[in-house]
């Protein structure tokens, strides 16, 4: 196997553990560590796919910034300790009895596998186009940057105004209330 | 030789899982988490298909950006909704909201 299938099976490998693990652990705070090795995970098949900025940007954005926040919030409230239905049994059992959900029955697991059978079904349908081995684009952060200052600048502005009232409603959702 | 198709297997994989798991837990921490799952799997399509259809330009990721950027803002609100939640109710349990108003 040459080095990039060795990577990229090892990868897969690791993400759909990681995945496997922030559905069914029993811990909250283990879920949140099995995420942002997901996220890694990502990064390195980011990497592979000569997406280098990106690999960047998501260990920056989601291992760096989303994981952490989740650990503060959890820190910071009691909300590791409320887990509810969670903290029952091993994750194997877990996922044996547990295909049935509290909420809707069996809906949940029949849903994720006729969801995986219809992409199944639309990707062996659909017909591609593939550009044949081009090498690759990287380093493509000059390239992302100037699309993303012509061709793409009103959705660039409007994604900034998103994130600015997101930030700004995350203050005001969290701040305490005053008694009037 | 890795194809299109594998990275196509590996996301869909992970949004399989992501749906599963924010439809069957009832924490709405882990359902926030789960979301992040499906996120990431779609961004991992529009890096592949960016890598194997148009390889000469940048759009995909583009797109993988903004997703991001969505991303990141989903996590922010939601997670203040949900310390709120904590610290109003003591309670994450999505089954215990139904109601819009107390």
């Amino acid at each position: 196997m040459t080095f990039e299938a060795t990577a990229f099976y090892i990868l897969a490998v690791i993400l759909i553990w990681a995945a496997l693990k922030v559905v069914t652990s029993g811990n909250v705070t283990h879920a949140v560590f099995a995420l942002g090795l997901a996220f890694v995970a990502v990064a390195g098949l980011f990497l592979l796919a000569g997406a280098d900025f990106l690999a960047a940007a998501q260990v920056l954005i989601y291992v760096g910034a989303v994981t952490t926040m989740i650990v503060f919030a959890i820190m910071l409230s009691n909300i590791g300790e409320m887990d509810g239905d969670d903290a029952r049994s091993t994750a194997w059992r877990r996922l044996g009895e547990g295909l049935l959900s509290p909420r809707l029955g069996p809906a949940p697991v029949i849903t994720a596998a006729a969801f995986a059978v219809f992409l199944y079904t639309v990707y062996s349908q659909a017909s591609w186009t593939l550009a044949g081995r081009a090498e690759r684009l990287a380093p493509t952060t000059a390239s992302i940057g100037e699309e993303l200052f012509t061709t793409f600048v009103v959705p660039f502005e409007i994604a900034s105004v998103v994130l600015l009232v997101a930030l700004v409603g995350a203050i005001v959702l969290t701040q305490k209330e005053e008694r009037s | 030789m890795i194809t299109l198709t594998h990275y196509l297997v590996v996301a869909a994989i992970l949004f399989a899982l992501g749906l599963y798991g924010a439809l069957m837990r009832t924490n709405a921490i882990r359902i926030l988490m789960s979301i992040e799952l499906m996120l990431n799997a779609v961004n991992l399509n529009l890096v592949a298909f960016s890598r194997y259809i148009t390889p000469d330009t940048a759009r995909g990721q583009i797109f993988t950006i903004f997703v991001l950027t969505v991303a990141a803002s989903e996590a922010a609100v939601g997670l203040a909704i949900i310390l709120q939640l904590a610290r109003r109710w003591t309670e994450i349990d999505v089954r215990k909201f139904n109601r819009l108003k107390w």
